[in-house]
């Protein structure tokens, strides 16, 4: 059924339909959303589930990493500091390997206080052994946290469901809405490993001494390196089911693409518009969609990149000192190729700033016109007057 | 024989990893006898998570889950939710931390499991300092002890906080206060505890730690005695926050209690006296409160 | 999109337990249960475990209680009555508060046997052929003859006055014990099938002729023969075991007025007592300090409550007919240095002696043998031990009772004939080598008392001799609590009637006082081992505790928290 819902209730409603049975939940724009739906179908009847209103994030995701250790579906969600006050327990659910599902809503942190996207919050936790899936925008954010769900229970590793603030979290879009009957066969109720059990009376994440945790971690190494095929089979279990594909890399045109882009997010959206104005105009340019972030798609990559003659990856995050954290994992990815493409790093819209096609459109053209990548990642849009003033 | 050892070893393995006469042990035997096998444990950050068998091992026939050091009690109600959720509302789901994962890194979370009411039996353990990491100090070592960061001139010259205090401000339906050297009134709130379900619930455990407090391993239970017998952690229990219940209070000096530890063994008698005073004055307190209680029964039962 | 399969979960979750870590390997010490023997025990003449007892009274089983002190006393509710209890005075809990009314709880049991009329357990030995002729009825007779039947030999009693019984028939006053208690405690010892001849003096040539029938002789006649002043005009002076005996058989007759009574032992205070009751004003004249009196404490205390007097520092030394009555002399003394003995002597002080009037005087200073051949002769083939000695040789003779008892008490003389029974016994079984052994090895700690128990290799033969010090006790478990008395007739009153003065304890009263009994040295099933082991190693097995050293670390909690040092920590050996 087609309704018009905002990003975050799509996660919302996604978590609703998945049957979920315990969520806790704390308060941070622009994630609120999510947790006060969920807070509401608790209450109206709409979701037989327990809702446990936390005092920190660093509890919402203990709560959840209790109750899924019952062997329960248990959903959370969050956003910026909160999500950096959980990274404890981040480390803690994956090696815990607990099939949590949270929702993200992508935000920069302080100081300088920003409620605005920024890919910084999440991709800071890229080691805690999570599964992260990016969206592009509410109808994705539902699917992907339908899917999420599957491949959380079938790989036991948690998986964070991505979403831009605002241009998503609060941006109103018509949205299939699945039927229950049709969520239910694509997800049966969970059947766990392992779980608390008195009746079968096990010690869960005791102290592992140097002879074990190695064999331990790679094990989670293990089961991320299959996340990848396990998330293409679920799918297209759910393309069977519902009919919309979700793939973890989505190539559009790249095969003769002169130029590729590499988007995220809601700017992939945007991309869109650009590059079908760039190829009415004859263009040969190409268009990469990353979902999976988490494991990292290497083979994925170079398969749809490997031939481009030249990447452009725009990153709305930074990593200090190094720069675009994707332009990044894509040259480490496409590094053991014989032909390496030449990757483009460009920086935009940190903190909320609006990334317009005008923006994407020069990312094109300057990595049209450039003789070479710079050797560092390129930000774009920076206020030149600013910047200036600092400097004085 | 005693009624409440029915099975031979109870819900414990032998062969845990513990210091000899560790006090923390004993109170998880006792616990366990109270509680029954119908029990989970959440377990933080803390000497019992490694007394309680490094993997592959466990020490208890009950289930264990450890959690971050920050957070045993909302795991334990994320636990309680999701036994809810299935169906099981007979299984007590038990956080048991120590002093450290209660009354500093572990408060915040344990104030949310109170404030909301969450049905859990919260647990410290309280051994008086980061026993784990080898013996720092905690917002629960007590005035005048010597701890690795409270080290010789400068031991410890603030008192301890009063976790009971802030329980019963929270006004949890059950709070309770138990030593490892009652066992009988320790079996009796961990059974009163259990029972009281729906509900928060509180039990500050008093538990020696001979390694951390310099006294002889086989002086646990004596020294957890001596602890109730001279005030300095009196036995008494508060209902929803208001209705106080003394147990047992003391009639000894607190240096019979305090000179015969390492830990305090530097204390000037001007130092005793001043524990003496405080505990005096603590013990009223808690005496005023427990006539207030009284009162205010009689009131209501003649109205 | 390639296949994928899930690989295994390897995580942290256990799959076996802390079993494997075998952490007594950690020890230095262990703890071992060692019973011990309760200083009260070693101190009773009749080697009762009184700390058995005591436990199994305050968990109200009465029955094994009794058992346990019939076991080794076959006269609990005598006893209870007229016993000096050396036990109380070696109690653990004087150091507390007050020593446990062990007398009172013996009485209180005896009695609630007797009510019960429960009898002796025979313990079915094997009739071993042997017979053992016993001559005398009193205490040490009829202790031997319980404990030589129950040893599974046939005994015949010959007993020179009408009725058994000695000096607890004729001689103990009926105010401490009426004569049907005693009677019925007598009676359940015949019932274990012993012969008893009244009216049957024994004499030389009954010896001779018993020779012949009997495998044995045992002499337990007592001292029949009162002892002499040896003062111008004693024939004046009434012999006052004599004056109890004919108490006994129904003289209600005593002077009127003032009546002396010479001595500072139970006698003179039992015929100081005995006269009050019969009307008389009796007046005790002891030659040494009131402190130097060999009576009970508590006798003297209430024969004073009850009106007797008593002077001190007075020493007869002649007697004269007077109108009336008697001119008594007496001569004033002083204390001076103790003698051989270690007693303080008296010695005259110088002052001239007082001549007083009286309307009698009666000797109260004991008895001596009757006849020679009552005590044992020094020949080389007399085996001495404590409480008995024993004639070897083809015609084996024991001797029991006062003259060979350290003490003249009843509890001695019970002991006395226990010990001559297990010697005999050992005699019959294992030959004259093998008694001073066996008796050796059956003594109760570090006491002369010998044990049935210990000598039939019961529960108790497995206890150290070593007896518990009050430092050994874990005093938090014992709050002090007062010390439970029975109840007693008020002194006028029980100066006017030969009742009996003191009442037994009510029975919550008992249990309460057997519940402030330590239990030294011997485990009540307190658990406290097995509630404190930090590890969990104590386990509960028939009969008692086994800690299983695979895991224990040896930390001392339990042997600590053992409150009555049945637990004691041993050094590794390395
Ligand atoms: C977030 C965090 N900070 C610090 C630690 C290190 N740590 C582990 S146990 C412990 C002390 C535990 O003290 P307490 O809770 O009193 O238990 P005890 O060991 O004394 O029984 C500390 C500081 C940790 N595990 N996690
Ligand atoms: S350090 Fe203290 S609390 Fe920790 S195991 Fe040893 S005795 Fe127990
Ligand atoms: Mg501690």
């Amino acid at each position: 059924m087609r309704q018009v819902l905002e990003g975050s209730h799509a996660i919302s409603e996604a978590a609703r339909l998945a049957r979920v049975q315990v969520v806790s939940g704390y308060p941070i724009t622009p994630q609120t959303h999510i947790i006060e739906a969920l807070s509401q179908h608790c209450a109206d009847g709409t979701l037989a589930a327990r809702f446990i209103p936390v005092e920190s994030e660093h509890s919402a995701m203990s709560a959840v990493i209790g109750a899924a250790a019952t062997g329960v579906r248990a959903f959370t969600a969050t956003s910026s500091h909160g999500l950096a006050l959980m990274h404890e327990m981040l480390h803690w659910a994956a090696a815990a390997r607990l099939p949590i599902v949270m929702g993200e809503v992508n935000r920069a942190l302080g100081p300088g206080w920003n409620i605005w996207m920024d890919q910084s919050d999440s991709l800071a936790q890229r080691d805690t052994g999570w599964i992260q899936l990016y969206c592009e925008d509410a109808q994705d954010a539902l699917d992907t946290t339908l899917i999420g769900f599957r491949l959380a229970e079938a790989v036991n590793l948690p998986v964070m469901v991505i979403i831009d603030a605002f241009y998503i979290s609060h941006t109103y879009e018509p949205v299939d809405v699945p039927e229950q009957a049709a969520v239910d066969r694509f997800l049966p109720p969970p059947n766990p490993r392992f779980r608390l059990d008195p009746a079968d009376p096990k010690s869960l994440y005791p102290m592992v001494g140097p002879p074990a945790f190695m064999e331990m971690r790679r094990s989670l190494q293990d089961a991320m390196e299959v996340a990848e095929a396990a998330l293409a089979q679920a799918a297209a279990a759910f393309k069977t089911e519902f009919g919309r594909s979700c793939p973890p890399i989505e190539a559009d045109g790249c095969e003769d693409a002169e130029i590729v882009l590499v988007t995220t997010g809601s700017i992939t959206s945007t991309a869109r518009l650009v590059v079908e104005d760039l190829r009415a105009r004859g263009e040969r340019v190409g268009l990469c969609k990353l979902k999976l972030f988490r494991p990292f798609p290497a083979e994925g990559i170079r398969r749809v990149l490997g031939r481009a003659p030249r990447v452009a990856v725009i990153d709305r995050n930074v990593s200090f000192g190094v720069g675009g954290i994707f332009a990044q994992e894509i040259r480490s990815a496409l590094c053991s190729l014989e032909r390496r493409p030449p990757v483009f790093s460009y920086i935009v819209g940190l903190g909320g700033r609006d990334v317009p096609p005008e923006t994407i459109a020069e990312i094109y053209r300057s990595t049209r016109e450039a003789a070479a990548p710079d050797p560092e990642s390129r930000w774009v849009g920076l206020n030149p007057e600013l910047m200036g003033a600092a400097a004085r | 024989m005693s009624q409440a050892l029915n099975t031979d070893r109870g819900l414990t393995y032998p062969g845990n990893v513990g210091c000899p006469g560790c006090g923390a042990n004993i109170a998880v035997n006792h616990a366990l006898r109270a509680l029954g096998e119908k029990t989970i444990l959440v377990i933080p950050a803390c000497c019992y998570a490694i007394v309680s068998g490094p993997y592959p091992q466990t020490a208890l026939k009950v289930p264990i889950l450890h959690s971050a050091f920050a957070c045993s009690a909302v795991t334990a109600s994320g636990v309680r939710a999701g036994l809810d959720m299935q169906g099981d509302t007979e299984t007590t789901v038990v956080a048991w931390a120590g002093d450290g994962g209660t009354f500093d890194i572990g408060l915040q979370s344990l104030s949310g499991a109170a404030e909301r009411g969450d049905d859990i039996i919260f647990v410290c353990y309280d051994n008086e300092a980061y026993m784990n990491t080898g013996v720092q100090r905690s917002s629960s070592t007590p005035y005048g002890s010597r701890t690795t960061t409270t080290p010789g001139q400068g031991w410890k010259k603030t008192r301890k906080k009063n976790i009971m205090e802030i329980m019963a401000a929270h006004r949890v339906a059950y709070a309770a206060t138990a030593n490892i050297a009652y066992p009988d009134d320790f079996m009796r709130k961990f059974a009163r505890a259990r029972e009281a379900r729906g509900a928060t619930r509180f039990i500050h455990v008093f538990a020696s730690c001979p390694t951390g407090w310099g006294v002889a391993s086989g002086h646990a239970i004596k020294i957890a005695r001596l602890a109730t017998r001279t005030s300095v952690f009196p036995l008494y229990e508060i209902e929803n926050g208001t209705d106080y219940t003394l147990n047992a209070g003391g009639d000894l000096p607190v240096g019979d209690y305090l000179t015969v530890q390492g830990r305090f063994k530097h204390l000037a008698p001007e130092d005793l006296a001043l524990v003496q005073a405080e505990v005096d004055r603590d013990m009223a307190l808690i005496q005023e409160k427990v006539a207030a209680t009284q009162v205010r029964r009689a009131f209501f039962k003649s109205a | 999109m390639s296949a994928w399969s899930r690989p295994p979960l390897l995580f942290p979750v256990s799959h076996t337990t802390t079993e494997a870590n075998r952490t007594g390997a950690w020890r230095f010490a262990r703890p071992v249960f060692r019973p011990k023997t309760a200083p009260c025990a070693a101190a009773c003449p009749a080697g009762i475990d009184i700390a058995r007892v005591e436990m199994f009274a305050a968990r109200g089983r009465l029955h094994e209680a009794w058992q346990t002190i019939a076991r080794e006393n076959p006269l609990p509710a005598v006893c209870g009555r007229v016993c000096f209890h050396p036990c109380e005075a070696a109690c653990n809990r004087a150091q507390l508060d007050a020593p446990i009314a062990i007398n009172a709880l013996e009485r209180y049991l005896g009695d609630a046997a007797l009510a019960a009329g429960t009898p002796l357990a025979s313990f079915d030995a094997p009739d071993l052929g042997r017979k053992v002729a016993i001559a005398g009825a009193g205490p040490a007779g009829l202790a031997a003859a319980c404990f030589l039947a129950r040893l599974g030999v046939s005994v015949e009693i010959f007993e020179a006055a009408a009725e058994p019984g000695g000096v607890l028939r004729w001689g103990i006053p009926a105010y401490r014990l009426p004569k049907a208690v005693l009677a019925r405690e007598i009676e359940r010892i015949l019932a274990l099938g012993v012969g008893l001849h009244c009216n049957r003096a024994v004499d030389q040539a009954f010896l001779a002729e018993a020779a012949g029938r009997f495998d044995a002789v045992i002499i337990g006649v007592g001292f029949s023969a009162p002892v002499r002043l040896h003062i111008p005009g004693e024939d004046r002076v009434a012999d006052g075991l004599d004056f109890l005996r004919r108490v006994q058989t129904g003289q209600t007759e005593a002077p009127r007025g003032e009546v002396a009574v010479i001595g500072g032992g139970n006698t003179a205070i039992d015929v100081a007592r005995t006269l009050l009751r019969l009307g008389a004003r009796p007046v005790i004249v002891y030659r040494r300090r009131r402190r130097d009196m060999p009576a009970f404490i508590h006798e003297i205390a209430a024969a004073e409550a009850e009106g007797v007097r008593i002077e001190t520092l007075l020493a007869p030394v002649g007697v004269a007919a007077d109108a009336g009555g008697v001119r008594l002399t007496l001569q004033p003394m002083r204390p001076d240095q103790p003698g051989g003995d270690g007693r303080v002597r008296a010695v005259p002080a110088g002052q001239a002696p007082t001549v007083r009037h009286f309307a009698a005087v009666f000797s109260g200073i004991g008895a001596e043998v009757g006849a020679f051949w009552h005590r044992p002769a020094d020949e080389a083939e007399t085996l001495r031990l404590s409480h008995c000695a024993l004639r070897l040789g083809q015609h084996p003779i024991a001797y029991v009772g006062d003259p060979v008892t350290p003490a003249n008490s009843v509890a001695d003389a019970i002991g006395s004939g226990k010990q001559a029974a297990l010697a005999l016994h050992t005699l019959f079984t294992e030959g004259p080598r093998a008694v001073a052994r066996a008796l050796q090895d059956c003594r109760v700690g570090p006491g002369p008392a010998v044990s049935l128990e210990i000598y039939q290799g019961a529960e108790r033969a497995g206890r150290a001799s070593r007896t518990v010090a009050f430092a050994d006790i874990n005093t938090d478990y014992f709050p002090v609590a007062a010390r439970r008395h029975p109840s007693a007739l008020p002194p006028g009153r029980a100066a006017a009637t030969f009742d009996e003065t003191l009442e037994a304890l009510a029975p919550g009263e008992a249990l309460a006082e057997a519940g402030r009994c330590f239990n030294c040295g011997v485990c009540n099933d307190c658990d406290n081992c097995r509630i404190f082991c930090p590890d969990q190693t104590v386990q509960a097995v028939r009969d008692g505790r086994r800690i299983d050293l695979d895991y224990c670390k040896g930390c001392g909690v339990c042997t600590v928290e053992c409150p009555r040092a049945v637990l004691e920590m041993e050094e590794e050996s390395a």
